[in-house]
């Protein structure tokens, strides 16, 4: 069958099943929705491999008059992405069967949300496909518009609505960024071609077009400073959507800068150090808040523009080598971006599904009031340890693979000749650095005060160790993460495949290094399983001499005091207190407290809290209440009255028929 | 595989020069140098006192940690001998097999549910993070130098020629000398004698750590000690006969341990507020480096 097939039919699976979803009844539209997200995935899976095995799909539908041709490719880039959306959307579905079963009998609701859920998958694989700039705009919307519908599923509580129409607005700020980006190219260009982009590129200067499509990419994909929507969005949502949010709708905001990327003809320093200076802060400013918060989703969601950060630095580096005609810095970076989008839609989703199930079983998203889950919820609690370990980029799992990765670029590009370059790289060597040691801290904090020591609250149910169908998702990624991490060659073999077919880089160009670049992965591959052994043998030989001795179980020591409580344990603000008053520049603590009047006799009973704020995102507030305000001056014209409106319209006639017979327009 | 084996040797007596060091200089005759690994000896046999509150990472938190440090180790060349683990970037692998041991040292504090431990363990994590950007500045900053990314082939092909050069050596062994302190809490920046829980940063991690557990984590202390003084070894080491490499390793050892006694005995710990600003000074000191590198390379500007 001829690939294009694949695609239409899954259009008609979609139609096919959302009118089936008719007949089914409430509590089985999750399974129903499950199935066709899979049907789904499989009719792409199948052209996506297609492609990666060095083929390129490349079809033009004929659209109406009004649309013209419409150009749907899949390249390896499309392709990469289109695996990741599957793969985690199947991930997702499966998890969330288990994860929505107590709402179920919000009947309308739960129909609403399950029909979506296929809709909202599809639209993010026609994002990576459609190259026709009006069609993707729409694709685009529909994703935006079934997401929101995602988010907030518990549409009841004031915080979501609110998280969902923050999303819902900086969504569109973006398409309008995309949309003035689209029409210059089309006013200049005449075309709604994707390569119409490299036509006005190849003509006119790179900086402000690329600017344009890098607001309008990165609302989405969640770089500071654009991302103030993403700390709400992420925890506001069910843990099932949050997972494929983190996972996958951030990454199509990369997937669209990656997609620029390639369309850039000149200016290739001047863009790549902006992206790279932006990576660096959003990697270090997200990774600085998600150390400090206590609610363990919004924790995720700042790391997760933490791991966007990083992405950005090999996507910077990526484009510096281009500048400098350096194919090693080009591969490492583009390639460890690539690498690093799959890694982190691996570990990401993982832990927002296990935050998700914590969530389930105590109905607490403040990480102090838990503490001690180990031992109700071990599996849990052990998927959650290693999604860590993966995030902070520890051996042997993935995360360490593509940091690596733009480690070796990083220390590449220090062998430049220019002062300015490589200061640059010694300065995001030493920031990955930091980002690599402060998510430590922070995954450290999280697992130790969620699932260790003792409960810090009674909770009104007993937590217990979720379903099967929750955690069977969970394993299926560390399989994935772990063979990433043994047999990183393979991967990085892919990527490193496409981004040689998508920048169409000159093969005689390569430098000699890369083959034992990737032969120095394959040795990592092999160290990381030789590592694991050898913990494992160590672990043996203690546990051989323990065995032979007796051991005894008491309280913990706490200076002689023999009568601990739950509450004197160390929290996690604590833990995360000194850290924060380094960074105090980034991050402010405010602290609610009334304090005693000189009036008050008799002291009332009062509470102290603290939390911190995001300086940046408190900026961002105030300019855009600014902004609010000086539109308030322009309410007259929305004065409610139809006549005016109608005399609006009719001056705006008058004007562009004035201004097309003098020839102003 | 060479330098393993001195390592696991050095490491033996390490802690015993620093001890008879440091009672030397307080006028006592104090104990023999192999004091410390037969009191690790001694743990070794002995049966375990575990806390309730704990579970399963907390019984296989030390064994990760010592895994770490001797896949680290592995790492490490020998003058013109590789280490077992030898390829571009290897350092960063370094870094981060370390990492993974500190990070199940963390949670094993944090396992114990103390009032006190967390405290370690917040302190350990912060200064660990600190000291990252000054080591691979530091790195970085060399393999600008040598154009090489290996720890072999940056040692081997390191030689310090002019007089900024041999600023950059005196340098570099000063943030090494300073990292190994941080890393294995010693001190300008802990105190591993100091008998306040409140004030100690690795101490209190592990008060819940006995027997056989307790003897891994002090000789992970030890080797991870030796490794250090290896990595300073290396940087003078250069390419020489075996027969004069190997007396000048144990000699650096030597050397190190017994200015680390004497660090310990004329220094007070800094104030724990004032830790952080500290270990950051060495990124700055990495930094300069950096800069001598560039003039030396003539790339400055």
């Amino acid at each position: 069958m001829e690939n294009y097939r694949f695609l239409l039919l899954t259009l008609g699976a979609t139609i096919i099943g959302l009118l089936s979803f008719l007949l089914l009844s409430a509590r089985n539209k999750s399974i129903g929705s499950t199935v066709l997200v899979f049907v789904n995935s499989l009719l792409t899976t199948i052209p996506a491999i297609y492609v990666l095995g060095g083929n390129v799909i490349d079809l033009s539908i004929d659209g109406s008059a009004f649309f013209g041709a419409i150009p749907i490719r899949i390249d390896a880039l499309s392709s990469w992405f289109i695996l990741i959306i599957n793969f985690t959307c199947i991930n997702g579905a499966i998890y969330g069967i288990g994860y929505t079963k107590p709402y179920s009998n919000q009947k309308s609701n739960f129909s609403l949300h399950w029909a979506l859920y296929p809709v909202f998958h599809l639209s993010m694989i026609w994002v990576c496909m459609l190259q026709h700039s009006m069609l993707f705009l729409i694709a685009w919307e529909l994703m935006s518009f079934s997401s929101l519908l995602l988010v907030i599923f518990d549409y009841e509580k004031k915080n979501t609505l609110k998280a969902g129409i923050n999303y819902l607005v900086q969504m569109h700020i973006g398409v309008v960024f995309l949309s003035i980006a689209f029409i210059c190219v089309y006013v200049s260009v005449g075309s709604f071609d994707f390569r119409a982009i490299g036509t006005f590129f190849n003509s006119h200067s790179n900086i402000g077009l690329f600017a344009l499509f890098f607001i309008g990419f990165g609302i989405k994909a969640g770089f500071i400073p654009f991302h103030t929507w993403l700390p709400q969005a992420h925890p506001a949502a069910p843990s099932h959507v949050s997972g494929v949010m983190s996972g996958v709708i951030v990454k199509l905001g990369i997937y669209g800068i990656f997609r620029i990327v390639t369309f850039v003809r000149h200016d290739y320093i001047i863009i790549g150090e902006v992206v790279l200076g932006i990576s660096l802060l959003s990697g270090l400013l997200g990774i600085f808040n998600a150390a400090v918060q206590r609610n363990y989703k919004k924790m995720l969601a700042y790391c997760t523009i933490e791991n966007i950060g990083i992405i950005g630095m090999g996507i910077g580096l990526g484009l510096m080598g281009l500048g400098n005609d350096n194919v090693f810095l080009v591969v490492a970076g583009f390639g460890g971006a690539l690498l690093h989008s799959l890694n982190h839609s691996l570990f990401k989703s993982l832990l927002f599904f296990a935050a998700g199930s914590v969530f389930q079983q105590t109905h607490t998203k403040n990480m102090e009031k838990l503490g001690g889950l180990i031992k109700q919820m071990p599996q849990t609690a052990w998927v959650f340890l290693l999604g860590a370990i993966a995030i902070g980029g520890l051996p042997p799992f993935n995360g360490f693979i593509s940091e690596f990765i733009l480690y070796r670029g990083f220390l590449e590009g220090v062998k430049s000749t220019n002062f300015s370059f490589i200061t640059l790289m010694i300065i995001s060597l030493a920031s990955l650095a930091i980002i690599g040691g402060l998510s430590l801290l922070a995954f450290t904090k999280s697992f130790g005060t969620i699932f260790l020591g003792k409960p810090r609250s009674t909770l009104i149910h007993q937590p217990q160790e979720v379903s099967l169908i929750m955690l069977l998702p969970k394993y299926l990624i560390i399989a994935v993460m772990l063979s990433i991490g043994i047999f990183p060659q393979f991967y990085f073999a892919i990527a490193e495949k496409s981004v040689f077919s998508v920048f169409a880089i000159d093969n005689n160009l390569a430098s000699n290094q890369l083959p034992s670049f990737v032969s120095s992965l394959s040795l990592i591959g092999m160290y990381s399983l030789l590592f694991f052994l050898l913990i494992i043998t160590v672990y043996i030989v203690r546990s051989g001499f323990a065995s032979k001795h007796s051991a005894s179980y008491n309280v913990t020591w706490g200076c002689a005091y023999s009568a601990p409580k739950a509450s004197m344990q160390y929290t996690g603000k604590s833990f995360s207190k000194s850290l924060a008053k380094l960074v105090g520049l980034a991050i402010t603590e405010r602290k609610n407290y009334p304090e005693i009047t000189s009036a008050e006799i008799f002291p009332r009973d009062r509470h102290y809290s603290s939390y911190y704020i995001d300086n940046f995102t408190t900026t961002i507030n105030k300019v855009a209440n600014r902004m609010v305000f000086g539109m308030n001056y322009f309410q007259f014209m929305q004065n409610g009255k139809i006549q005016m409106y109608i005399l609006y319209g009719l001056i705006f006639i008058v004007i562009t028929f004035l201004g097309t017979v003098f020839n102003f327009i | 595989m060479i330098s393993f084996a001195l390592i696991v040797v050095s490491s033996l007596f390490f802690t015993g020069i620093v001890i008879r060091t440091k009672s030397l200089t307080s006028g006592r005759k104090g104990p023999g140098i192999f004091q410390p690994i037969n009191d690790i000896i001694r743990l070794l046999k002995k049966g375990a006192v575990y806390s309730e509150t704990t579970s399963f990472i907390f019984q296989i938190a030390p064994s990760v940690q010592f895994a770490s440090v001797l896949m680290a180790i592995l790492v490490i060349p020998f003058g013109q001998y590789h280490g077992f683990i030898s390829f571009d970037g290897d350092f960063v692998f370094f870094a981060y097999v370390l990492a993974l041991g500190k990070f199940f040292s963390i949670i094993s504090a944090l396992d114990t549910g103390s009032s006190f431990e967390g405290m370690g363990a917040s302190r350990e994590a912060l200064y660990s993070m600190l000291v990252e950007p000054a080591f691979f500045m530091l790195m970085g900053s060399l393999a600008l130098l040598t154009g090489y990314t290996s720890f072999h082939d940056i040692f081997f092909s390191l030689h310090f020629g002019s007089y900024v050069s041999y600023a950059l050596g005196v340098m570099a062994t000063f943030v090494l000398v300073m990292i190994a302190m941080i890393e294995n809490s010693r001190m300008p920046v802990d105190d591993p004698k100091t008998h306040l829980e409140l004030t100690m940063v690795h101490e209190v991690m592990i008060l819940d750590n006995s027997g056989f557990d307790l003897g891994l984590i002090l000789h992970t202390t030890n080797l991870k000690f030796a490794m250090y003084g290896a990595l300073i070894a290396n940087l003078f080491v250069g390419n020489l006969h075996w027969y004069v490499t190997i007396p000048m390793f144990f000699g650096i050892q030597m050397l190190f341990a017994i200015s680390v006694g004497l660090l310990e005995s004329f220094t007070a710990r800094y104030r724990m507020t004032h830790n952080a600003q500290f270990i950051f000074t060495l990124s700055s000191v990495s930094l300069l480096i950096f800069f001598g590198v560039l003039l030396v390379l003539g790339k400055f500007l």
